[in-house]
């Protein structure tokens, strides 16, 4: 299926895409910076954004890929519940917010706050982060195949970031840990999956959380 | 929410065509700000503000068949002080200078009664006109555009994305989270940033732009040629 976005409304387009079948694909064409596209999706069918998106791209997501062939605005990815949503550029702030599970992968750079308040999702991003990214992440994986700006993993609760490059510094109770074993494991997985071939896995830097801020066992 | 366009012209070619790109651009971001709209043309500082749709108030001034250097241009849901043109950006104050805010400054109270009693004037009671009246008295003390805006980062308390333009130059800063949005998109023919991405889509050539969002407390500026 083809939309044309300078045609259809994004409403109608995405009314469409959540009409198709488990295994169908669909192509956007014209996105100009629209918003909210391909949000919502809940089969496991692909599909592909044919330049830049504005807010949201493949948001709210359950099984779908959804494929961004541009840059992609604030929130692609956020509070994503499975599948995969694939930005080939750049993304904008807060990429993968609140993700309970999936997979955001960026191939480009990555604004402001991205991985904020994570939730089980897996965030990662081929070259840089800005400020604040993981900040109070609860649950999931976040992989920075390049540098990370200020305040990274700020009070940071059980996600963990693994950071290939730089790290500006440190945001409140975020902590470098130790690489295991399984940590390397699973960044090799991640790399390898992803094309991000740059990312040596036993030289990333894993923050995790020094558990100063929350308080465990509390009724 | 409010939108910002903004757009200063390197290709002479292009002048003519200044308010055609920048009505579409502020169709773009009239979600962001659909209760009034304003924008200055340069070089003749040529102010428009008015309550109503920006659409339709694009039409009513004719900004179509406008040309120019370099314009910008505001969108407002007004969040801060009435809806008025009074209220309106752009705020023009000094030299020629403009200013469009999204945000919300928390010490603007302070900043004003500092500059009242510098017998700076005010016009309106609005918090984005003690910026552009800050920049302007720090302009009109020898500062350059660019130390103005560095020195507005240190004083002003609050959220803000600021376009700002002389008539020599175009200047944009963010506060220190960045939680206003805007985008810079640069060309050979152009430089401009607005609020969101879907209005720069509209410019002749962006598929080749160079697309970045400005850092936080970063000031970018650029020269009018």
């Amino acid at each position: 299926m083809d939309i044309d976005l300078s045609v259809t409304s994004v409403r109608d387009a995405n009314a469409a895409l959540r009409a198709l079948p488990a295994g169908a694909s669909a192509r956007l064409a014209s996105p100009a910076g629209r918003h909210n596209l391909a949000v919502g999706l809940t089969e496991a069918i692909t599909v592909e954004i044919d330049g830049t998106a504005g807010y949201y791209a493949g948001g709210l997501g359950r099984d779908a890929t959804v494929l961004v062939r541009g840059t992609a605005g604030w929130g692609a990815g956020e509070n994503l519940m499975s599948g995969l949503v694939r930005v080939d550029g750049d993304a904008s702030q807060s990429l993968g917010s609140c993700a309970h599970g999936g997979t955001v992968v960026v191939h480009g750079s990555a604004s402001l706050r991205a991985g904020i308040s994570l939730k089980g999702g897996t965030v990662l991003v081929a070259g840089d982060v800005g400020d604040h990214c993981g900040f109070m992440a609860q649950a999931g994986t976040i992989l920075i195949g390049g540098d990370a700006g200020r305040g990274l993993g700020d009070s940071l609760y059980e996600a963990v970031i693994y950071v290939a490059g730089k790290i500006r510094d440190l945001g409140a109770d975020a902590r470098i840990e130790e690489l295991a074993e399984a940590d390397v494991e699973l960044v090799a997985r991640l790399a390898k999956q992803h094309g991000f071939d740059h990312i040596d896995p036993e030289n990333v830097t894993r923050v995790a959380s020094a558990r100063q801020l929350y308080h465990w066992g509390t009724p | 929410m409010c939108g910002i366009t903004a757009l200063q012209l390197r290709d002479a070619d292009l002048r003519p065509r200044l308010g055609e790109l920048m009505a579409a651009m502020m169709a773009q971001v009239a979600e962001r700000g659909p209760d009034s709209a304003g924008i200055t043309i340069y070089p003749d500082v040529r102010v428009l503000k008015g309550v109503g749709h920006p659409a339709a108030l694009a039409a009513e001034w004719r900004l179509r068949e406008m040309a120019g250097t370099q314009a910008v241009a505001h969108t407002r849901m007004a969040t801060e002080s009435a809806i008025t043109a009074a209220h309106c950006h752009p705020f023009v104050v000094g030299d020629g200078l403009s200013l469009v805010h999204n945000g919300s400054f928390a010490n603007h109270a302070t900043i004003r009664r500092e500059l009242l009693a510098r017998g700076v004037p005010f016009d309106s009671d609005n918090d984005s006109e003690v910026a552009a009246r800050f920049l302007a008295y720090r302009m009109a003390e020898g500062d350059g555009l660019e130390k103005a805006l560095r020195l507005l980062c240190e004083r002003f308390d609050g959220f803000y994305t600021l376009a700002v333009q002389t008539p020599d130059a175009f200047a944009v800063v963010r506060d220190v989270i960045a939680c206003k949005p805007a985008i810079i998109a640069e060309t050979a023919g152009w430089v401009a940033m607005a609020s969101e991405y879907r209005a720069l889509a509209v410019l002749p050539g962006i598929a080749a732009a160079r697309v970045y969002e400005p850092e936080p407390e970063e000031v970018y500026l650029w020269t009018s040629t």
